[in-house]
C-alpha cells in the first residue's frame, strides 16, 4: 500500500491519504515525561509518586502473569498448583486497581461519557469540569476515611491469610491510599482548571489532547 | 422513591460527563445511607468493592488483555487480513467481506472492539476506499463487524456478566461463536449485494500457493483461538488458565520467536494493561457495591414489578432484557450497563427459568449493537476519534447493519440454539 499506486481509481486522494495515517496507536504513556502540576518540593514528590504508581502497576500484571502462568504449568506439567497462587492474585489484582485509578485519574484515562459535555460552550465545559473534579474529589475521600474504617477494623481481628501467612489487612492497605491519591488528583485539578485558563481533564492532560471520548477495553 | 433518587442521581451524573465510576459510586452512597439511616455503613461499601474484585475468575480480564495487547503490536492483524483476503478477496464485495471476516478472526486474539477497529479497520479502510467502496458505507462495516468481537471469545463483557451473575464463562464464551459467526454470515451477504449494486470491481483471485504463504503466515495469531477454544472445548482449561496460556504463548511469540518485543516494551505493554484494568476494575467493584444495595433494597422487583414482568413469560422477559440492554449502551459504556442491569434482572431471569447462558449470550449481543448505534454508542466514538471522520458520515452508513444485528437478536430469541448448540455440545449437556 504505497503512495505511488498510481493505477488504482482514487475517489478521493485527501480522504485516502489521510485514512492511511489514521490509525496510531496513542495508549502508552511517557513516564519520563510527565510534568507535575504541583510547584516546587511538591512537584518533585508528586513526579515520585508518579513513577511510583507506574512501577506498581507493570510490576503488578507482570508478576500476576507470572503466578497465573506458573500455576498452569504446575498443574498441568507437574501435577501440582500452587499452594499461593490465588492469594498472590487476590493482593495484586487489589494492588493494580488502586495503584491504577490513581494513575488513570493523573493522565485523565477515566472512562467517562462525553457526548454531552463536548457539546457544551467553553466556560460551560470549563465550570462542569470544576464541577465535576471537587465532586469526584469529595467523593474519593469520603471512601478514604471509610477504607481506612474499614482497613482498621480488619488489622484488629489480626486474621492471617491462610496461604501466604501474611497478616490480611496487608493486601487492602493500597485501597485507602489509591482512594487518597486519586481525590487528591481530582482536586489538583479542580485547582488547575480554577487558575488556569485552559480546561484541564487532569493535571496534566489537557482537554482534546487524547480525542477518544472513551476508553474501549 | 429511593429508587428513584438513585436512578435520576446516577443518570444525571453520567450524562453531564462524570467520570463513570462516580454515577455508580454515587448510586451505591444513596442506597447506603438510606437505607442504613446515615453513614454507619459506609466501611460495609468498601468492603463490597473489595469483595467486587475479589473473584479469582475476574483475573481472566487483565491476563486476556495484556496476552492481546502482547500479541496486537506485532503484525498479527495484517497476517489475519491477508489470510482472509486470500481466500475471498475475489469474490463480489471481497474486500468488504474480507473486512468483516479479518474483524471476527481479530476478536478472537482481542477481544476489544476498539482495538479491533484500529488493528483491521485501519489498514483496510484506505484498500476499500481506493476499491471504490463509499466511506460511510465502509465505517459502519468497521464499527458493527468490531462488534463482532464482543461475541466471539475471549470477550470480557461475558466474564464480567458471569462474574455477576454466577454464570459459567466457559460456557458463555462458546455460546457467543454461534451468533457471531452468524452475523459475519449476514454482513458477507449485504457486502456482496451492496458491491453488485454498486459495482465495486472485483480483486484477482490469488493462487493456491499464496493461500498457503498466507495461512502459513496467520498460524501464529491463529494459535489464540486454538488455545482458548480447543483448551475450553476440550475441558482442559479454565477461562483464566487459557488466558495465562495465551500469556505465556504470546510472549513466547513475540520475544522469543519474532524478537519483535524487547524488556522495555514487555514493562510498557504491562504498565497500560494494568491502566486498561484499574479503569475496569473500580468500575466492578462499584458495581458490586451497587448491586449489594439495590438488592438488598429489593429494588429489582420493584422496578420490575412495576411493569408486570411476572406476567411476560420467558420471551416477554428476553425481550424485556434486550430492549434494556440495547437502549443503555446507546448511551454508556456497556460495562457499565452490565454492571448496573445484570443484578436488577438476575431475580426474574432465575424465577421464570431462564438458561443464564442464553441471556448472557443475548446480552452480549445487544451490548455490541447499542454500542455501534446512534447517538452515543461508544464505538462511534472510536471510529470518529481513529479515523477523525466527522459524527454524520461515521453514523450515516449504519442502518442496515443495525437492522441486521436486530434480526440476529430476535432470531438469537426464539431460536436459542443458535447460542446453544456448540455449549451442548461442548458440555455434553
Amino acid at each position: 500500500m504505497t503512495l505511488d499506486d498510481k493505477h488504482a481509481p482514487k475517489p478521493d486522494p485527501d480522504v485516502i491519504a489521510a485514512a492511511e495515517v489514521a490509525a496510531v496507536d496513542e495508549d502508552d504513556i511517557d513516564d519520563s515525561k510527565y510534568v507535575s502540576g504541583l510547584p516546587g518540593l511538591l512537584g518533585v514528590i508528586d513526579v515520585g509518586i508518579a513513577r511510583i504508581e507506574a512501577v506498581l502497576l507493570a510490576i503488578g500484571v507482570l508478576l500476576m502473569a507470572l503466578n497465573t502462568m506458573a500455576n498452569v504449568v504446575g498443574r498441568y506439567v507437574f501435577g501440582e498448583s500452587l499452594f499461593f497462587s490465588e492469594e498472590l492474585n487476590r493482593a495484586l489484582i487489589i494492588l493494580i486497581t488502586f495503584a491504577g485509578i490513581s494513575y488513570a485519574a493523573r493522565h485523565g484515562r477515566h472512562i467517562r461519557m462525553s457526548a454531552f459535555f463536548d457539546a457544551m460552550p467553553f466556560r460551560m465545559r470549563k465550570t462542569m469540569m470544576i464541577v465535576i473534579a471537587v465532586v469526584t474529589s469529595a467523593a474519593m475521600f469520603l471512601l478514604t476515611w471509610y477504607s481506612v474504617d474499614y482497613l482498621l477494623s480488619q488489622a484488629s481481628r489480626g486474621r492471617l491469610l491462610p496461604a501466604l501467612q501474611i497478616p490480611q489487612w496487608w493486601i487492602i492497605v493500597w485501597a485507602p491510599l489509591g482512594f487518597f491519591l486519586t481525590g487528591l488528583q481530582y482536586g489538583l485539578t479542580a485547582i488547575k482548571n480554577l487558575i488556569d485558563k485552559d480546561i484541564w481533564l487532569s493535571t496534566s492532560t489537557l482537554e482534546g489532547y487524547d480525542d477518544s471520548a472513551e476508553e474501549e477495553v | 422513591m429511593m429508587t428513584w433518587m438513585i436512578f435520576g442521581t446516577m443518570i444525571v451524573l453520567l450524562l453531564l460527563g462524570f467520570p463513570m465510576m462516580i454515577p455508580l459510586i454515587a448510586g451505591s452512597l444513596i442506597g447506603f445511607v438510606g437505607l442504613f439511616g446515615g453513614f454507619g455503613q459506609l466501611d460495609t461499601m468498601v468492603q463490597q468493592i473489595l469483595g467486587g474484585i475479589r473473584p479469582a475468575s475476574l483475573i481472566a480480564v487483565p491476563m486476556f488483555i495484556f496476552a492481546a495487547d502482547i500479541m496486537t503490536r506485532g503484525q498479527s492483524a495484517t497476517r489475519l487480513i491477508d489470510l482472509v483476503m486470500s481466500f475471498v478477496g475475489h469474490f463480489k464485495g471481497g474486500l468488504a467481506i474480507a473486512t468483516a471476516g479479518a474483524c471476527t478472526m481479530f476478536g478472537a486474539v482481542s477481544g476489544s472492539t476498539q482495538a479491533t477497529v484500529v488493528a483491521v479497520g485501519g489498514p483496510l479502510r484506505p484498500r476499500m476506499l481506493k476499491a471504490g467502496y463509499n466511506d460511510s458505507f465502509i465505517l459502519a462495516l468497521i464499527v458493527n463487524s468490531s462488534d463482532i468481537a464482543f461475541l466471539i471469545p475471549p470477550s470480557i463483557g461475558m466474564i464480567i456478566y458471569g462474574v455477576v451473575s454466577g454464570t459459567s464463562i466457559s460456557e458463555l464464551f462458546i455460546a457467543g461463536i454461534g451468533p457471531g459467526l452468524l452475523i459475519l454470515v449476514m454482513f458477507s451477504i449485504y457486502s456482496y449485494f451492496y458491491a453488485l449494486r454498486n459495482n465495486v470491481p472485483t480483486l484477482p483471485k490469488s493462487t493456491w500457493a499464496e493461500r498457503r504463504q498466507a495461512v502459513l503466515r496467520a498460524l501464529w495469531p491463529l494459535g489464540f483461538p486454538a488455545i482458548i477454544i480447543g483448551g475450553i472445548y476440550g475441558g482442559i482449561f479454565s477461562p483464566t488458565e487459557a488466558a495465562a496460556a495465551c500469556v505465556l504463548y504470546a510472549l513466547f511469540l513475540e520475544m522469543v520467536v519474532f524478537r519483535e518485543m524487547g524488556l522495555k516494551q514487555l514493562y510498557s505493554t504491562a504498565k497500560s494493561t494494568g491502566l486498561i484494568t484499574a479503569v475496569v476494575f473500580i468500575l466492578v467493584g462499584a458495581g458490586a457495591a451497587f448491586s449489594y444495595v439495590i438488592s438488598f433494597a429489593q429494588i429489582p422487583q420493584h422496578i420490575l414489578g412495576s411493569i408486570g414482568i411476572d406476567e411476560m413469560g420467558q420471551y416477554g422477559v428476553l425481550f424485556t432484557i434486550s430492549i434494556a440492554f440495547f437502549v443503555g449502551c446507546m448511551f454508556v459504556d456497556p460495562i457499565v450497563v452490565i454492571l448496573i442491569f445484570v443484578p436488577i434482572f438476575a431475580p426474574v431471569v432465575q424465577s421464570v427459568g431462564l438458561d443464564p447462558v442464553l441471556v448472557g449470550t443475548i446480552i452480549t449481543l445487544q451490548v455490541a449493537i447499542g454500542s455501534a448505534t446512534p447517538p452515543f454508542g461508544c464505538d462511534i466514538f472510536t471510529a470518529i476519534a481513529v479515523f477523525k471522520r466527522p459524527y454524520v458520515e461515521v453514523v450515516k452508513g449504519t442502518p442496515p447493519f443495525i437492522i441486521m444485528l436486530l434480526t440476529t437478536a430476535v432470531l438469537l430469541i426464539f431460536f436459542p440454539q443458535i447460542a446453544l448448540f456448540l455449549r451442548d455440545l461442548a458440555f455434553n449437556k
